[in-house]
């Protein structure tokens, strides 16, 4: 339920807490919150007097990760299981087949890249059912693999939420 | 993953403990994703606990009496480029930072450096919003203190930057 007014002494608890930026204000209240901002002057003041603060804070970033850290997940990460051998005349078929598509060299790279898409589709694709070890462990190039197992590390801001609703 | 060595980074105060953290959060998602509920918590909400929960089992770790091991907040790698009064402030606000306790310094990392909901913050932190809100007014209010001095150089730096 939304509070339709807040006092002006509740706005500063607001932002003596949550500081000057509405999105960070709790929600039940933002609306009435930003409506005061809005309507009052000593309002206003009691937001630009968090921000000061706000923006005090923010004048001590912290360094970027280092190559060495990024050099020791590389080592770390999970290894692609190893694709069963399959029998001789079941691979010349698909030889056959992949080379009538992809005349232009080995095969094995409109086919890692095939499999990597429809490994990638299906991980965007699937609801509720994420696991980013087993998908990304399962997958036929052992490159493409590892791209997207560092992608899921480095996913920094689209956390993949949405797979999962 | 660079949200979670700033996580580390600013509760640990270091930036080889962060790291180490960040390694730790990542080979945990690897090798224990199923541990992970959908519908209990947002993966991003997950990460960031995973992250606290490390962060805050190394800083119970560190005995008093070993105080003085515990590195000194750094500034990283040499930026030539960058103005000494800058990061001379950063290195001010850092420190303040570092002096918080450590659930108001959870609290403010998670809410305003992390960017996380009151929601999310709550339950990382396993309190109610209005629990939080409590910390982070204490949190801030000591900074507020802490950084009296400072709060009027930032503006002058960001003018003069601008």
């Amino acid at each position: 339920m939304m509070k339709n007014e807040i006092s002006i002494g509740r706005l500063q608890e607001i932002v003596d807490a949550w500081g000057a930026s509405p999105s960070r204000w709790p929600e039940a209240e933002r609306s009435a919150a930003e409506a005061l901002v809005a309507a009052s002057a000593e309002a206003r003041r009691l937001v630009d007097e968090a921000l000061r603060l706000d923006l005090l804070l923010d004048a001590a970033p912290v360094e970027a990760p280092s190559d060495a850290l990024m050099a020791r997940l590389m080592a770390a990460r999970p290894r692609p299981v190893a694709a069963p051998q399959r029998a001789p005349e079941t691979r010349n078929r698909w030889r056959g087949l992949l080379e009538a598509v992809w005349p232009y060299g080995s095969p094995a790279i409109p086919a890692g890249t095939l499999a990597a898409s429809i490994m990638l589709g299906i991980l965007v694709g699937s609801a509720g059912d994420f696991s980013p070890l087993a998908e990304t462990t399962i997958m036929a190039s052992e490159a493409t693999a590892d791209d997207q197992i560092i992608a899921l590390a480095m996913a920094d801001i689209d956390w993949p939420e949405e797979w999962m609703q | 993953m660079p949200r979670m060595v700033a996580l580390a980074r600013r509760m640990l105060g270091n930036r080889a403990d962060a790291e180490d953290v960040a390694q730790e959060v990542f080979l945990r998602v690897w090798t224990h994703a199923e541990r992970w509920q959908p519908g209990r918590a947002q993966f991003g909400t997950w990460l960031h606990r995973v992250a606290t929960n490390l962060c805050l089992d190394r800083l119970r770790k560190r005995r008093p009496e070993n105080i003085d091991d515990i590195p000194e907040p750094v500034s990283g790698d040499p930026r030539p480029d960058e103005n000494l009064e800058r990061r001379e402030l950063a290195e001010r606000v850092e420190a303040a930072l570092q002096a918080l306790p450590e659930r108001q310094r959870l609290a403010i990392v998670l809410s305003h450096f992390q960017g996380l909901s009151n929601i999310e913050a709550a339950e990382i932190l396993e309190v109610s919003v209005e629990a939080v809100e409590s910390l982070l007014g204490r949190a801030r209010r000591q900074l507020r203190e802490t950084l009296a001095t400072e709060r009027d150089e930032v503006l002058r730096i960001n003018r003069t930057g601008a």
